[in-house]
Order: structure tokens, then C-alpha cells, then sequence
């Protein structure tokens, strides 16, 4: 992590447009990888990126990764960074949510169908992000709390890096199931959605953005935030699936 | 310190010494084929040997998960013949420990059989010895310092271990969290002071061992 | 002597075997014949000794030829026949003596008697230890062991097994002076007493002449001359023998008369009478040698009745002092060493320049014909 932190630092420095960094959540990276590409046509802005767990994201912006813009999964790793004043005020807002879906292995046997299921002694493993550190994994430990199933999952679970490396798991067949994003379905071939957890049902998911108080490019940092809060970028986000919030959501 | 350090070190201790007792046996072997014998293609088994030592930790991490994993070539067989899960258990974390460390553990019981002068083993052969006979009476009991030596530098290579661990056996707490593990997690928590006490604690062990295994090298006049 | 009542054919070898960049040894025929005594492989350091014995041993293999012994095939690399040293049964005394370093005195020597009981162990390494005379050593690690008594434990470990065949490797070169000439007596003792056929390699004199009873001359990898260890180091076939033995006087010269078995030599501007040789012409050419402690010095009218039939008028040129003898050059004609106790010579009263008459029997007159390249034997 802290090595893909140096060498955005790096490319940064060399850049001759203008390049922002943005630190965003693993399950980011597909749809931001999409916007760079329409952003950069547009602007001649470059952007470089640093995908990661949340929270990885948060104690490398807090130990001074030279990080522009932090886009993160949930509002709790956002809150940590704003204690230590590292954002720049005035910045900080939410446009995106996300859906969380329970997968296993295509091939899978168990006929799981419900989040119940989960809690049956046939189920052996259940990857979920690092309740910790990621995100989705705290937002399923919340969801799974809700619904009294946290004491029978929690023996089972195998804590990931991030959500992608959950998805991995039930991909390779190393986990009986998983609980993920919707968002990261859609990239895979080797999981089948077993159940989506309907809107309002689960935790209240948020994926707020903000400046890096110590960005030495606020004007293309501005710039990069209104278009990533902005609606073509809202259109790409859409296309892969995320839930966009109206403007003025409060967390 | 609190209970939950002491789990992670003892757990660590614990799976460092297994996968002791996991390289001791084809260590002894290797080493007594690399320096005592020459074969054709000797040269790939050398290499693949000392792979782990010089290799990215976690690219041999991926290699064993490729392997034992659920749908690994091992891992499948394993799993529908034994019911046995390797990857993200615990035997993970000593399949980890042992490929890491037994390079060391090679390469330090070579070089103390190839210290030996191959004279005594063929005066005890015109003694009428069996090769079994002259491995375990006069090659081991001669080259006991160096293959100790050895043994404490692979066992704190293996209580250093992280990279390959991390990939084939995860951070289960509980189940497959080592110690340096816990140092990596309590830094991506920002348990920073934690994460201080977890590293000298790691660092105490480490020292140790190597002291100790360079004690042993360095008096070879003195009888153990 | 103790020699064995049946005769066993012993060693019998053909081998050869390569060294990139070094001298490449060729075995042909060697053979120990049918007793039971020392055979002494002897020739420079580099000629190639060590590697016969370990081949012997079975510790290295030729890369062609066969070894047999007793009949048993050891080595045959035409059918790719190796027999280990496991099983040929042999004893071998390596030069340093390599004596299991962790292992007791007791266990080094039971180290080869891994078929017998306990009892049987005890009692045959109480044998050993009573044989070389170490009682009481029993529970000492080599290191605490001087160097002849190292000598003796790797001796009594060697045989403790009752071998076939007994191989050393300059048994007595390890040791200091003092502690050589005494343990070369005993040593000569022990094998005595042991009846197995034993080859030796050395390339010291004194152990070739103290130790063996049959001579082997090797050079450059080869085998130019057996017989007796006397006889080979008085009689050599060839220059190259005689200046392994360590011939002291080796001289060009011609035969000028033959007659009654005996020849004349002229050598340098003296003639000296030879006991002939057949297959040598008058005019042929042959080199000349005498073994320095065969000629005889006396000073004045002594020298007109005695014996021998060599009577030559010779000045000292030098006299080289080493200690109980001395070397004297002397000039008869031509070049010819002596060697003298320093109680003869003080009797004598030897100066340089001073005129002796030499005297040496005629058949302690060696020829070596000019044309002899390297000898067989």
C-alpha cells in the first residue's frame, strides 16, 4: 500500500498537466477507472489513484501520503481523518451508495438463500473485508448485528484486506460465501447473487469525498470534485451500478 | 501486555516450531544430497530450493495458495479426500513458515556437512557401514553445531514471516494471525504504541535466535 | 615370521585412471602375489600412490580397467562393476589416521564391529587395546592422543575386523623423528603378527626399508619396478628407479671387456669390475651405480690386501656432516659419494684434498643399460 502510495507520489511530481491524486475505496476502482479516462480528454488533467481498503486509505492520509482527494466507503474512516483536521473544510460531501449482496462460488452446493443461511453449520467460511478497516465488512457486521446473526457468522468469518480481496476469495472457492457490494458482482463471472439486501433494510451506506487539507493542487482538486460530484460522472457511476443520493444528503 | 498479544505470540512460537519439526527431516536430506552427492540437473534443484529465500515473500505466498487452495492442485485433493482445509488455516500458516524458512535451514546444514572432511565417511565405508549407518553416526553427531545453528536461523526466520503468510493463510483472528500479522493490522488501525510493543517483542525473539545461532558457528573447537 | 601356510593370490589389478591437468595413473598389472607379507607401494609425492590404494580401497573408482582380489572381482568398469568398500572387507590406515573425532578410543575401534554382540565388542576392543599396547586408553577422545598412539588406535581399528587386506597410507610420515623410528620397529612387529597381506605407500626410504618386504616402484602414474625392498633399491632397472631409491652414485659409462661373467667399465678415467650383464656388447653404453654405503674408504697400505676387486685412488673434494654419518664426496675419476660413521671418519682423520683409496665389491656394482627407457618388472 504505502509503496503504490510512493509511486503516485512520484508519477505526481513528474506530471506536466496537472495530476491529482485521489485515495478511493477498493470498490471504486472500476467506475473511477472509467471517469479518469472521459475526465482526462476533457481537462488534460491527470489522475492517478490509489485503491485500498478505507481505512488503509485513512492511516496513510494520517502518517502524510501525499494524497489530493480521499474518496471513501463509509462516513466512519472519513470522520477519523476530519478529527485529525486533515480535510480542507467545506469540501466534504456524499453522493454515492451502494447495495450489499450476499454471493457464493458459481458451482457452490450449500443452496444458500438467505442471510440465514449463513448461520447453518454448512457454511465454513464467510469473507468479508476486515470489519476494521473495511467498509463493506463493517457495513456487513452492522447489517448481520441487525438481524441477530453477528454471534453464529463471527466464528466463521475470514477477514480480507479489502472487498475485492473478499471477492477473491469466493471466486478461488476459498470462502462458502460472502458479503459484498453489488457493485462488485458485476465485474465477476465466477459468483452467483444469492441474495440483495432490499433498500432500507441495510445500513445506510455512504460514500463521501473530500479535499486533503494538504494538497498542494486546490484549484485542479476543486475542479476534479465538481466533476466527480457532477452529473456525467453521476451517469458513469450509475452504469456500474452504484446508487447515487440527491445533493444535500446527510449522512 | 495485554491477553490477546500473548495469544498472538504464543500462537506464533507455537506454528514456528512446527514447522520445525515440518523441515527437519527432508532438510537433513537435501542438504546431505546437495553436498554430498552429484547428479545431473543438480543445479534446478538448488535453484528451486533457494527459491523462497530470494523470491518476493508474497509471490511464494501466491504460489502456495495456487496450490492448496480449495481448487488448488493439492488443496482439491486434500479437500475431497480428507475433508482437509489448508489455505486460511492454521496449516497454512506452518506450510508458510516452513517453505520460508527451509532454504535457510538448507543451505546452513550444507555447509556444515560440506565442512566435514568426507574422509571419515569413507573410512567408516571400509569399516563395513551402511550409508544410513554413517549419515546418523558420524555426518550428524559431526555437524551438529551447524545444523543447530541452522535450525535457530530458520525458526527466526519463521517467527518473522509475513508475506507469504499473509496471502495463503489471511489474518483469521484467532486462527492464522501471527505476530507480525497482528503488527501489520494494529498499524492499519493506528494502534501505533500497540503495534511498538508487538514489533519489540518481535524483535527480542529475532535477536535471540540469531545470537544464539552465531554463538554456535563461531566456536567450532568447542564441543557442544 | 608369521607367514600363512596356504597361499591366497591377492591383489590382482589393471586400471588406469585420469586427472584433467594432472598426472594420469595406469596400473598394469599389479599383483601381491600369493603370501601374506608387505608389499610397499613406493615412489615421489604426486606419483600417484594415494590413488591406487584408495581404488584398492574402493574409495574412488579407475575409469577403466578391473582390480581382483582372491579371485573376487572388485572393480570391472567394462561391465561397470563397482564393489563397494562396505563389502570388500578390507582395513584402511588413511596417513593422518582420521579418527572419528566424537568417538572414545573403545568406540572408534568397535565402530567396525557393528555384527557382533556386546560382549563380543567389549572383549575383542580389550584385544585391540592389549595388541598396540593402549590398555587403559579405552575411554580417551583422539585428541587427548599423541600422534603414535592416534597411529595405533587407527591401526587396531583397521583390523579389528579381521580384513582381508590391510591398506596404509604413509603410516609413519605424521609423526616426529624420534617417535618414527621407534614406532617403525613396533609397527613392523604388529603387521608381523597380523598375517593379512598388507600394501603400504610411502615415499620415505627409511619406512620402505623398515616396513616392507616387497617394493613397488611407481613414477609418473606408472609401475617401473618390484622385487625385494633390497634388492629393488640395490639393483634398479632404470635412471628413473635409481633416482627414486635415491641412488647416491649414478654414472654414464662403457663396457670395454667381458669375460668369466664379469665386466670392465671405464667410468670417467677409472675402470670398474662389474658383474656382467648378457644381454650387454662390448662398446655398450650403461650407467654405473653405487649405493654410497657400499664403498669402502681406507688411507694407506690397508687398502693393497683387502678384497673387493675395486681398488681406485680418490681424493676428498668435501665432507657433509649429518649428524651420526657423514657424506663424502669424493673424486675417483669420476664422481662417487660415501658415507661414513663420524667415529670412521675421525678415525680416518678425513680432510678435504686428502688422498684415499675406495674400494667397492664388485657386485655392489649396479648397471643400468643406456638404452633402458622405463623398466617393467
Amino acid at each position: 500500500m504505502l509503496l503504490a502510495a510512493l509511486l503516485v507520489a512520484s508519477i505526481a511530481l513528474s506530471a506536466c498537466a496537472d495530476s491529482v491524486t485521489i485515495f478511493a475505496a477498493a470498490s471504486l476502482s472500476d467506475s473511477l477507472k472509467a471517469i479518469a479516462a472521459a475526465y482526462e480528454l476533457q481537462t488534460g488533467d491527470q489522475l492517478v489513484f490509489n485503491f485500498a481498503a478505507s481505512g488503509t486509505l485513512a492511516r496513510q492520509i494520517e502518517a502524510g501520503a501525499p494524497a489530493d482527494i480521499f474518496f471513501s466507503a463509509d462516513e466512519a474512516q472519513m470522520d477519523a481523518v476530519e478529527k485529525k483536521g486533515l480535510l480542507l473544510p467545506g469540501t466534504r460531501l456524499s453522493r454515492l451508495s451502494n447495495a450489499l449482496v450476499i454471493v457464493v462460488p458459481s458451482d457452490s452446493t450449500l443452496g444458500l438463500k438467505s442471510p440465514q443461511d449463513l448461520a447453518d453449520p454448512k457454511v465454513g467460511r464467510v469473507a468479508l473485508g476486515n470489519p476494521l478497516t473495511v467498509p463493506a465488512g463493517s457495513y456487513a457486521k452492522a447489517y448481520l448485528t441487525k438481524l441477530d446473526l453477528w454471534a453464529k457468522v463471527e466464528p466463521k468469518v475470514m477477514p480480507t484486506e479489502n472487498v475485492r480481496a473478499a471477492l477473491a476469495a469466493v471466486e478461488a472457492g476459498n470462502a462458502d460465501a460472502s458479503i459484498i457490494y453489488k457493485t462488485d458482482v458485476t465485474i465477476s463471472k465466477k459468483v452467483t447473487v444469492v441474495f440483495e439486501v432490499p433498500p432500507g433494510m441495510g445500513p445506510a451506506i455512504s460514500y463521501p469525498m473530500a479535499l486533503v487539507a494538504d494538497t498542494k493542487k486546490v484549484a485542479a482538486a476543486r475542479r476534479c470534485l465538481k466533476y466527480l460530484s457532477g452529473a456525467e460522472a453521476g451517469r458513469i457511476f450509475k452504469a456500474h451500478g452504484f446508487i447515487l443520493l440527491e445533493p444535500g444528503h446527510k449522512p | 501486555m495485554t491477553h490477546e498479544a500473548w495469544q498472538f505470540i504464543s500462537f506464533t512460537v507455537r506454528m514456528a516450531l512446527l514447522s520445525m519439526l515440518v523441515i527437519v527431516p527432508p532438510g537433513l536430506a537435501l542438504a546431505w544430497c546437495l553436498a554430498r552427492h552429484q547428479w545431473r540437473g543438480k543445479v534446478v534443484v538448488e535453484t528451486l530450493t533457494f527459491l523462497p529465500l530470494v523470491l518476493p515473500p508474497v509471490v511464494t505466498g501466491l504460489i502456495l495458495l495456487q496450490l492448496f487452495g480449495r481448487h488448488g492442485v493439492i488443496g482439491h485433493w486434500l479437500y475431497l479426500h480428507g475433508g482437509m482445509d489448508v489455505a486460511f488455516t492454521w496449516r497454512a500458516v506452518v506450510l508458510a513458515l516452513a517453505v520460508m524458512s527451509f532454504p535457510l535451514f538448507v543451505r546452513a546444514v550444507q555447509s556444515a556437512f560440506e565442512e566435514i572432511d568426507p574422509l571419515y565417511e569413507q573410512i567408516a565405508r571400509t569399516l563395513g557401514a551402511s550409508e544410513w549407518r554413517i549419515f546418523f553416526t558420524i555426518l550428524l553427531p559431526l555437524a551438529r553445531r551447524g545444523i543447530l545453528a541452522g535450525l535457530l536461523l530458520a525458526f527466526a526466520r519463521a517467527l518473522g514471516e509475513f508475506g507469504a503468510t499473509i496471502i495463503v493463510a489471511g489474518n483469521i483472528p484467532g486462527q492464522t494471525t501471527t505476530l507480525s500479522v497482528a503488527i501489520y493490522q494494529a498499524v492499519q488501525l493506528g494502534q501505533d504504541s500497540y503495534a511498538w510493543i508487538l514489533a519489540g517483542v518481535s524483535a527480542v525473539l529475532a535477536c535471540a535466535a540469531v545470537w544464539l545461532s552465531t554463538g554456535l558457528l563461531r566456536h567450532p573447537k568447542r564441543a557442544l | 615370521m608369521n607367514r600363512a601356510a596356504q597361499p591366497a593370490p591377492g591383489i590382482q589389478a589393471h586400471f588406469a585412471k585420469h586427472f584433467g591437468g594432472g598426472v594420469d595413473i595406469c596400473v598394469d598389472e599389479l599383483c601381491t602375489g600369493a603370501h601374506t607379507g608387505i608389499t610397499v607401494l613406493f615412489g615421489a609425492s604426486g606419483s600417484g600412490k594415494t590413488t591406487v590404494l584408495r581404488c584398492l580401497a574402493g574409495l574412488t573408482a579407475p575409469d577403466e580397467g578391473w582390480i581382483r582380489f582372491a579371485g573376487e572381482t572388485w572393480t570391472d568398469t567394462a561391465r561397470g562393476f563397482h564393489l563397494p568398500p562396505q563389502q570388500r572387507h578390507i582395513g584402511f590406515v588413511p596417513q593422518h589416521y582420521a579418527l572419528f573425532p566424537h568417538l572414545s578410543v573403545a568406540h572408534n575401534i568397535a565402530f567396525g564391529l557393528h555384527a557382533s554382540t556386546g560382549a563380543e565388542r567389549a572383549a575383542r576392543v580389550a584385544d585391540m587395546l592389549r595388541w598396540v599396547g593402549l590398555e587403559g586408553l579405552a575411554d580417551r577422545l583422539p585428541r587427548d592422543l599423541s600422534g603414535g598412539q592416534q597411529q595405533r588406535v587407527a591401526l587396531a581399528r583397521a583390523v579389528v575386523t579381521r580384513p582381508r587386506l590391510l591398506l596404509m597410507d604413509e603410516p609413519l610420515s605424521a609423526l616426529d623423528a624420534p617417535t618414527r623410528l621407534r614406532l617403525g620397529v613396533e609397527l613392523r612387529g604388529l603387521l608381523r603378527q597380523l598375517d593379512i597381506p598388507s600394501l603400504l605407500v610411502t615415499h620415505d626410504r627409511h619406512e620402505a626399508l623398515t616396513l616392507g618386504d616387497d617394493l613397488v616402484v611407481m613414477d609418473q602414474g606408472r609401475m617401473i619396478q618390484r622385487g625385494p625392498v633390497h634388492e629393488v633399491f640395490s639393483h634398479p632397472m632404470s635412471l628413473a628407479v635409481a633416482g627414486i631409491v635415491a641412488m647416491e652414485t649414478v654414472q654414464p659409462g662403457c663396457i670395454v671387456q667381458a669375460a668369466d661373467g664379469l665386466v670392465t667399465v671405464a667410468v670417467g678415467t677409472a675402470h670398474l669390475t662389474a658383474i656382467g650383464l648378457n644381454t650387454l656388447p662390448i662398446g655398450g653404453e650403461v650407467y654405473v651405480c653405487i649405493r654410497a654405503e657400499n664403498v669402502i674408504l681406507l688411507k694407506g697400505a690397508e687398502a693393497l690386501t683387502a678384497s673387493p676387486r675395486n681398488h681406485l685412488p680418490a681424493v676428498v673434494r668435501a665432507l657433509h656432516d649429518e649428524g651420526p654419518i657423514l657424506r663424502i664426496d669424493l673424486d675417483c675419476g669420476f664422481p662417487l659419494m660415501a658415507l661414513l660413521t663420524k667415529q670412521a671418519c675421525t678415525e680416518l682423520a678425513l680432510k678435504p684434498n686428502d688422498r684415499v683409496t675406495v674400494l667397492v665389491k664388485a657386485p655392489q656394482v649396479h648397471l643400468i643399460p643406456h638404452a633402458t627407457v622405463a623398466g617393467g618388472y
